[in-house]
């Protein structure tokens, strides 16, 4: 093949778009389902820590999947759940239990702002992204930490209801991993989430560190997966309201 | 100067009617001084009220000065009670609280004279009546004819041309009383003042020009020459 | 001015009087204000509540007392209108710790809408939580306002005890409201926990107690209040957060009604105080009067004098009377707010009375028109005078023959009027100016009257003591106008007096034939510690286990509460009517009693109380709507009974239909019979010992729970105790001051009695007797005008304050006892004046000619 024609090709190939940039990371990372024990590590504005540690299970993949997070530790809060239904077309519906009143309530549509439990994280940021909601432009390449990574911008579509006005994504182009993601409404930087250790688990890479930063309240939140597992046999009536309210 | 024309004064007690006064007729010119002698309940007091306004005869006309006091109301009578006529009487009726100087000056006050003025006039007139040393006691200080001669002070304070005086003497010693008349004349004198007094004292009566007799309500007799 | 002056010197000379007299006008005054600002401050405190709850809510759903399933919220998130929707449930919780009281607890969705409040619990600005999971997880999480943690040494991790439908449980403290709307509410006793751990605390099931609604943008109040309504159906009630605050005052309306009452009775002695005192002041400045005419001072300088005199007492009085009423407004507000609590199970925290400068103006103002108006006739009275009378020293009083006859017929008239308004019948507007006429027809009469009394007293004073007694009598026969003033202010306060108590008495017969037809269970089992109060509420099954206790006949289930019906509450009993046929066998005012039952248990029917039939203008056969979340319920009125359970009004239907139609089996009083022969405390302890674990009980004896009605209904009727001191203290002052003038008027009569042999001791008799010749006067008059005014109070309970009609028994028992009060009171207050009239001068007495 000539010169030219091989610049051409790899041009073509490399000349992807933005949308399809991010279709291939969630691709990438699709699984049947997912299980992990993660350690959430809370640090407020004047370095107060607080641990806590949970248990995640999730079936199904991007957009339409159904997830349950369980806390474990400290003893206050063993057995509290959480069950998250994500929509492709939607936004998703949550609900949780307490095991001391032995009640599920519903969460509220309209806040999904709020921030989960006094992590940085809020329930938006736990709900996975289906790319179809999103509009997204290629605004270029950037190096984060060490990694080269494509930069896109991201903006909700009006079928989806979300805090943020747009966010900023940093694929890397190695594998196709998340290396950032920050957040703003309108002008302002709301939130930061990192994605560091990545590792390649059941030949997805995955990464087992996320940190997100809450730049208003001055705050992080790092959560760690550990045992992280793929495509472990789940079923769909794991992830019903009876089974949250079943201790597991 | 003063008229009365048929004055009838009866007193009504809801039961029972008093006549006072029986169609009383006299007149009594600028200066004089005429007693108005009679025996107790013979109206003399009554006659002397009508005239100095305080009360309205039931029938009849008092003419002071020109002046008819029937067509007066209530404020009219009290302004002109307050100009023309200086009352004396047998009790003094001082105001306990007050200072002489405040005592006689009290009628200028109500007449709305300047304070300092109407304090002024009240200090000549105690000086009139010898009681220059007395400007600032109090009416219970003074014997009862200095009391008497502070309420004739009062009663000047206004330069009436007029002065009723009701039994000036009658609650004084024979003494202190001779001195009280004597003052009256005095005053009237050098001020000219008409001067009218009721008495039961025959002394008294003697020393004026002229004598009104009253008698169950009646004028019997009158010493001035062509009565009525 | 040196008229002044004489006002000076009179007052220095009677500091006393003068005290008396501004006393009378702060009085007035004093509780005008205090019962204006009270009134104002339990009011505002439940408005600062309600608003610092509702923060953004534009609109408010509920049900009354009884609240209303979860699913009723997703149909309310589904009306387009809405924004946003937020469930809610509040309750007054009894805290553990001393001198805190209650405190209003509010169970929100913590992980629901914040938009609504105020507050915001996440930003940290607002509130501190140190863990929101934490919080949610351990259902004993409470935030409280950082007034109350201050007060009462809180911190994160603090536990408080509360008590709860298991009994008084521990919370820990894991959040702390900073100040704003919120920590404004309830006097700062707030407290926020989540709704559904609030839930589980006071065993309330799976119900909200109302849902607080924001409107989206552009949407009316009317708009989204319609389509709620459309969307809810009857059984609920869609208002903007304010309107509960009419609810409340409806309550406290009838109370109102009763401080007003009063503050106006104290306006109008502190009228008779002023008037008495300046008649006084004019019949002993007679003489200075006289001398300032004959002077030339004008009738209108003279009356300036006496009103001037009068604005300066009115501003001093009213001044000192506007601070104290002030000061005392906190403790009757107090005092209010706990009465309320007790009858109507409606708890406040009454902090602090706003002093409230327009208010407190209006006030004095009032109390210097008063003042003035009071000394109105005094005023024109002096600038009467008579100089020659005046300066004669003698006797001076007559009652002219046509001024007589222009007040009998000025009475008659009046009476006329009274009686026609009467007939006249419904409206209330007539009814009230009838019973104005009526008073104003015996004030008219009462110079009049008196002379006739004194007159027919003449003989028996007489045969008392030929000498002292018929002076006394002459003293009064000859000088009306003197004593009809006091007269006058004994009549009415003892008329009020008797008309109070007379319709106490009547209430408390009611109340004691109620309490023993109705009120007739062995035991009451209630998880309220206050019988009136419907916090807590237990399942069903509660009653069953009680059945199971040996000794026990029947068991009756009860759920009250109270519902709106047309905009006032009024409360609902749901009771098992079959088996009340058995136990209250009480005859109905309107209906047939076994028929009326059998319509209620068969849930066809209701029996209403009197006062809501007659409040309402329904009557036996009527048809009454009721709104329940399952809809309309139409129940015709099977009959009317007399019944003191609330004042708004009672409907009573059976448990069936309220489990029915309300979806709802809690119960709040258990009616336990015994079987003869069973012991109350046996059963007692069995019960507490079976059903009170894990549980908060009570249980009442019959008579426990009768005094505890009759001490609420003490409380409520303390009010007659206060009018009769204040027609006491009327009494004293009147006589004081009436016997002075008289005193001053006769003092040439009592000199001549000392100077031909009479003995100090005589002259004392006949004071002594014309005081308590007074009293009787005052005494016959006042049960007379007291029995017609009884008549009127009584009307107006029916037609105005509670609906109920009682029966007219003159409180025989209650004069009795005044009889010898009031003549008591009459020959204490005779004693210094007596003093006074011996120790004058002999000499100076008869100089008077």
């Amino acid at each position: 093949m000539s010169k030219a024609a091989t610049l051409l090709l790899a041009a073509s190939l490399f000349a992807q778009d933005a949308r399809q940039i991010v279709e291939e990371a969630q691709r990438r990372s699709r699984a049947d389902s997912e299980r992990y024990e993660g350690t959430l590590e809370v640090i407020d504005a004047r370095g107060r820590k607080s641990l806590k540690r949970w248990v995640y299970r999730r079936l199904g993949s991007h957009g339409n999947s159904k997830a349950i997070i369980r806390f474990t530790e400290p003893a206050e809060v063993r057995g509290v759940a959480l069950l998250i239904l994500n929509h492709p077309e939607r936004a998703s519906d949550q609900w949780m239990w307490t095991p001391a009143t032995q009640r599920e309530r519903r969460i509220a549509l309209q806040d999904r702002s709020t921030r989960f439990f006094g992590t940085d994280f809020s329930f938006e940021d736990l709900e996975e992204r289906d790319v179809n909601q999103y509009d997204y432009r290629l605004l270029g390449e950037e190096t984060i930490e060490g990694a080269a990574c494509w930069k896109i911008e991201s903006r909700p579509r009006k079928t989806r209801a979300s805090q943020y006005t747009h966010s900023i994504l940093w694929i890397r182009k190695e594998n196709y991993t998340f290396a950032r993601i920050e957040n703003y409404v309108r002008e302002e930087l709301v939130r930061r989430a990192n994605y560091r250790e990545v590792h390649n688990v059941q030949r997805i890479w995955t990464p087992r560190l996320i940190e997100m930063q809450d730049l208003r309240r001055n705050s992080r939140t790092i959560l760690r997966l550990e045992k992280l597992e793929y495509n472990v046999p789940m079923k769909e009536s794991d992830f019903t309201l009876q089974a949250l309210r079943r201790e597991f | 100067m003063i008229e009365l024309r048929r004055v009838w004064k009866v007193y009504s007690n809801g039961r029972r009617e008093v006549v006072a006064l029986r169609e009383v007729s006299f007149r009594i010119g600028r200066g004089e001084t005429v007693a108005i002698v009679g025996p107790s309940g013979s109206g003399k007091s009554t006659l002397l009220n009508l005239i100095g306004g305080l009360d309205r005869p039931s029938q009849g006309e008092i003419v002071i000065e020109g002046r008819s006091l029937g067509e007066l109301d209530d404020d009219e009578l009290t302004r002109l009670r307050r100009e023309k006529i200086g009352f004396v009487f047998q009790f003094f009726h001082l105001l306990p609280t007050l200072t002489c100087v405040e005592n006689v000056a009290l009628p200028l006050h109500l007449a709305g004279w300047d304070r300092r003025q109407a304090q002024q006039r009240a200090r000549e007139l105690l000086g009139l009546v010898g009681l220059s040393g007395r400007l600032d006691h109090l009416p219970d200080e003074l014997s009862g004819g200095e009391r008497q001669r502070v309420a004739i002070a009062r009663a000047l304070a206004a330069h009436p041309p007029i002065l009723l005086a009701d039994e000036p003497t009658g609650n004084l010693d024979s003494r202190t009383g001779g001195e009280i008349l004597a003052l009256l004349h005095e005053l009237h004198e050098r001020l000219g003042t008409t001067l009218l007094i009721v008495t039961h004292d025959a002394q008294v009566a003697a020393s004026c020009a002229r004598t009104l007799t009253l008698r169950d309500g009646q004028i019997v007799a009158d010493s001035a020459a062509g009565a009525p | 001015m040196l008229l002044a002056r004489l006002s000076w010197a009179y007052l220095k000379r009677h500091k006393l009087r003068w005290a008396l007299t501004v006393a009378g006008v702060a009085l007035g005054v004093a509780v005008l204000v205090a019962m204006r600002l009270a009134n104002r401050a339990v009011l505002a405190s439940f408005h600062r509540t309600v608003d610092g709850i509702a923060g953004r809510t534009e609109l408010q759903v509920h049900a009354g007392d009884l609240g209303f399933p979860e699913e009723v919220l997703e149909r309310v998130q589904a009306v387009p209108q809405v924004r946003a929707a937020a469930p809610v449930i509040e309750a007054a919780l009894d805290t553990g710790l001393p001198g805190q009281g209650y405190l209003l607890v509010i169970g929100v969705d913590m992980t629901g809408d914040r938009s609504l409040r105020d507050y915001d619990l996440e930003s940290g600005e607002e509130a501190i939580i140190e863990d929101p999971l934490v919080f949610l997880a351990q259902p004993d999480s409470i935030m409280v306002t950082r007034e109350f943690a201050q007060r009462n040494g809180l911190g994160i991790g603090s536990r408080i005890p509360l008590g709860t439908a298991q009994g008084i449980r521990w919370f820990t403290v894991r959040g702390i409201m900073r100040s704003g709307g919120l920590s404004q509410a309830f006097g700062g006793n707030l407290a926020v926990m989540d709704i559904y751990a609030l839930q589980y605390v006071l065993g309330r099931g799976r119900r909200f107690d109302r849902i607080d609604v924001a409107l989206q943008e552009g949407v009316s109040l009317a708009e989204g209040q319609r389509a709620l309504r459309e969307a809810l159906g009857p059984g609920f009630e869609v208002e903007p957060p304010a309107a509960r605050g009419r609810h409340f005052e409806a309550i406290l309306r009838s109370f109102s009604l009763t401080l007003n009452i009063t503050s106006l009775f104290a306006m109008l002695v502190g009228v008779f105080i002023i008037y008495n005192s300046f008649a006084i002041a004019v019949t002993q400045r007679r003489t200075e009067i006289g001398i300032l005419r004959a002077l030339g001072a004008t009738r209108g300088r003279i009356r300036a004098l006496f009103l001037g005199e009068a604005a300066v007492a009115g501003s001093v009085g009213s001044v000192a009377g506007a601070m104290a009423g002030w000061l005392m407004a906190r403790w009757i507000a107090g005092y209010v707010a706990r009465l309320l609590q007790e009858v109507y199970g409606v708890v406040q925290n009454v902090q602090t009375a706003p002093a409230e400068p327009g208010l407190l103006a209006a006030s004095a103002g009032l109390g210097i028109v008063v003042s003035l108006i009071a000394a109105w006739i005094p005023a024109a009275n002096a600038a009467r005078v008579d100089p020659v009378r005046a300066l004669q020293k003698g006797k001076y009083q007559v009652l002219s023959a046509g001024e007589t006859r222009a007040r009998w017929w000025l009475s008659a008239g009046a009476a006329a009027a009274a009686v026609i308004f009467l007939l006249l019948g419904r409206s209330l507007v007539l009814f009230y100016t009838g019973y104005i006429l009526a008073i104003l027809a015996a004030l008219l009469m009462t110079p009049t009257l008196a002379l006739w009394l004194a007159r027919a007293l003449r003989p028996l004073l007489a045969w008392l003591r030929p000498v002292e007694g018929a002076l006394a009598a002459d003293s009064l026969i000859q000088a009306p106008r003197r004593t009809s003033a006091t007269v006058a202010a004994l009549m009415l306060s003892l008329a009020m007096v008797i008309g109070f108590g007379g319709v106490a008495r009547s209430i408390y017969n009611s109340l004691i034939e109620w309490v023993n037809t109705t009120l007739n269970p062995d035991l009451f089992v209630t998880p309220n510690a206050e019988i009136a109060n419907r916090t807590y509420v237990m399942p069903a099954e509660v009653g069953s286990e009680i059945e199971r206790i040996p000794g026990v006949r029947q068991v009756q289930l009860v759920r009250s509460a109270r519902i709106p019906y047309r905009g006032t509450p009024v409360l609902l009993v749901a009771a098992e009517a079959g088996k009340l046929a058995q136990t209250v066998r009480r005859r109905p005012l309107e209906g047939d009693l076994d028929d009326m039952y059998r319509r209620t248990a068969a849930g066809q029917a209701t029996i209403v109380s009197e006062s809501f039939a007659r409040l309402r203008g329904l009557r036996l056969g009527d048809v009454v709507e009721l709104p329940a979340p399952k809809g309309l319920l139409r129940l015709p009125i099977a009959g009317i009974t007399r019944d003191y359970s609330d004042q708004q009004g009672t409907l009573l239907i059976d448990r069936s239909l309220y489990r029915q139609w309300w979806a709802d089996d809690s119960v709040n009083v258990i009616r336990v019979y015994l079987a003869p022969g069973a012991s109350a405390a046996e059963v007692k302890r069995q019960i507490l010992e079976r059903c009170a674990r894990g549980r908060r009980l009570f249980v009442l004896g019959n008579q426990e729970v009768r005094r505890y009605i009759f001490r609420l209904a003490d409380q409520w009727f303390s009010m007659t105790y206060n009018q009769i001191a204040v027609a006491i203290l009327v009494a004293v002052l009147g006589i004081v001051n009436t016997l002075t003038v008289s005193i001053t008027d006769r003092r040439r009569e009592l000199g001549i009695l000392q100077a031909v042999g009479g003995l100090k001791q005589q002259v004392r008799h006949t004071i002594w007797m014309e005081a308590v010749a007074i009293g009787v006067i005052g005494l016959v008059l006042g049960l007379g005008l007291g029995a017609i005014s009884l008549y009127y109070s009584l009307e107006m309970t029916r037609r105005d304050l509670a609906g109920l009609s009682l029966d007219y028994v003159f409180p025989l028992p209650l004069a009795a006892w005044l009889a010898p009060v009031i003549l008591g009171a009459a020959f204490a207050a005779s004693l210094w004046p007596a003093e006074t009239a011996v120790r004058g001068s002999l000499v100076e007495a008869l100089e008077y000619e």
